[in-house]
């Protein structure tokens, strides 16, 4: 269900404006073992094991500028299939909240 | 402490203290045959004290301290002494050791190379490592693997191993009495019984090995073997380990390092003598 800018997805708000970058050079290792992808938070000592669609979403991130949901649904869009875009987006806006609340991307204002 | 003894286990050196003579001199006869410590100074300190004033005479019983301890540790009976000083040398290196990546696995060498077991209490690991280490390979140690964060090898820490309840008559069958340390009856693991390794793995404690393959024993099942993703190893070995967190980014390389090179799988086995024949075939699979 979407209102406006925002989305209830599971039961809470997720805002499909807000913008994000990646962690600071340096401050992620990351490593893929198989099917799995391996990140290092360094300035947290954590260590998150994660599975798609994060390191595509972390690699769409590359250029270090801000993006919004928006934005980074039309990089993935280029390269996979992500369905409706009315399905796609909350979708999205929920995984980048989670990853910016484990502290491996930023929300910026 | 009035009874003291210095050991070293590999790269580790304990000096245990003790109120009563009788650890001290277990502990002597069982370790008689292990390296020297190079000079005076040791790692670790564990201290076998009794568990209130009188304790020391009526129904003694004994309260482990060392530099690392765990604040509900349980007093336990003086008969138990031997187990008392292992515990608390388990306990000091898997909460204060910081020179190596610690799993909680038994590790055995054979053509330069090492197999290493993981799993929980009672998986079979140790039984698996006592009995290989009769048969050929070299045993390297039965409760913790050290892999060395720079250059990935695994290190020994041959310490005693620790037999319980039905490994105590399987192992007792293959190795002679002057390499066993008395019955410990009715602790809170069951009975235990501790041997020696041999000489060889004892002489040869500070020489490491590179790893070559992982296992998962499962004691009690069909004989199964599963190839285990990279995925499930790497969060088993976090698991399996005691001071992964504590070594940071360290730890991160040399885990996901092992993971990356070293093929891991799961094996059912019902007996001892099935995953001894399981254990060879897959090693000279991968050879």
């Amino acid at each position: 269900m979407r209102y406006g800018g925002a989305a209830i997805i599971g039961g809470r708000a997720v805002t499909v404006d807000q913008r994000y970058c990646r962690e600071r050079e340096g401050n992620i290792l990351f490593r893929t073992l198989g099917d799995i992808g391996l990140l290092y938070h360094r300035p947290s000592g954590q260590t998150h094991i994660v599975i798609s669609p994060v390191p595509e979403i972390l690699e769409a991130m590359e250029d270090d500028s801000p993006v919004s949901v928006g934005d980074l649904l039309q990089r993935l869009s280029r390269r996979f299939d992500l369905g409706p875009q009315e399905t796609a987006l909350p979708k999205i806006a929920a995984h980048l909240a989670d990853m910016a609340a484990l502290g491996l991307i930023r929300a910026v204002a | 402490m009035k009874h003291r003894v210095t050991l070293r286990i590999g790269p580790a050196t304990f000096r245990i203290g003790s109120a009563w003579s009788g650890p001290i001199g277990e502990l002597r006869r069982l370790y008689a045959d292990y390296p020297a410590p190079s000079d005076g100074s040791a790692d670790f300190t564990v201290r076998l004290e009794p568990a209130g004033l009188l304790r020391r005479w009526l129904r003694p019983s004994i309260f482990i301290t060392g530099d690392h301890g765990l604040a509900d540790a349980a007093p336990m009976s003086l008969a138990h002494s031997l187990l008392a000083a292992e515990m608390g040398m388990n306990l000091q290196m898997a909460l204060g050791w910081r020179r190596h990546l610690l799993l909680h696995a038994s590790s055995v060498e054979k053509d330069g190379r090492v197999l290493l077991m993981s799993g929980e209490s009672g998986s079979g690991k140790s039984t698996l490592a006592a009995q290989l280490g009769e048969r050929g390979w070299r045993l390297m140690g039965d409760e913790f693997a050290l892999i060395d964060l720079a250059a990935g090898a695994v290190l020994p820490f041959p310490r005693l191993v620790s037999l319980k309840n039905r490994a105590i008559d399987v192992i007792a069958a293959d190795v002679p009495a002057a390499r066993m340390g008395p019955l410990l009856e009715g602790t809170a693991k069951g009975d235990i019984r501790h041997m020696r390794p041999r000489a060889d793995a004892v002489a040869r404690m500070d020489e490491g090995a590179p790893p070559a393959l992982l296992l998962f024993p499962r004691f009690g099942h069909a004989s199964a073997i599963r190839p285990m993703g990279q995925g499930e190893t790497f969060m088993r070995l976090t698991q399996a380990s005691t001071n992964y967190v504590a070594l940071g980014e360290a730890a991160f390389a040399a885990l996901g390092r092992f993971v990356d090179e070293v093929p891991a799988m799961a094996m059912d086995f019902p007996s001892g003598d099935e995953a001894i024949a399981m254990v060879e075939r897959l090693w000279e699979e991968r050879a």
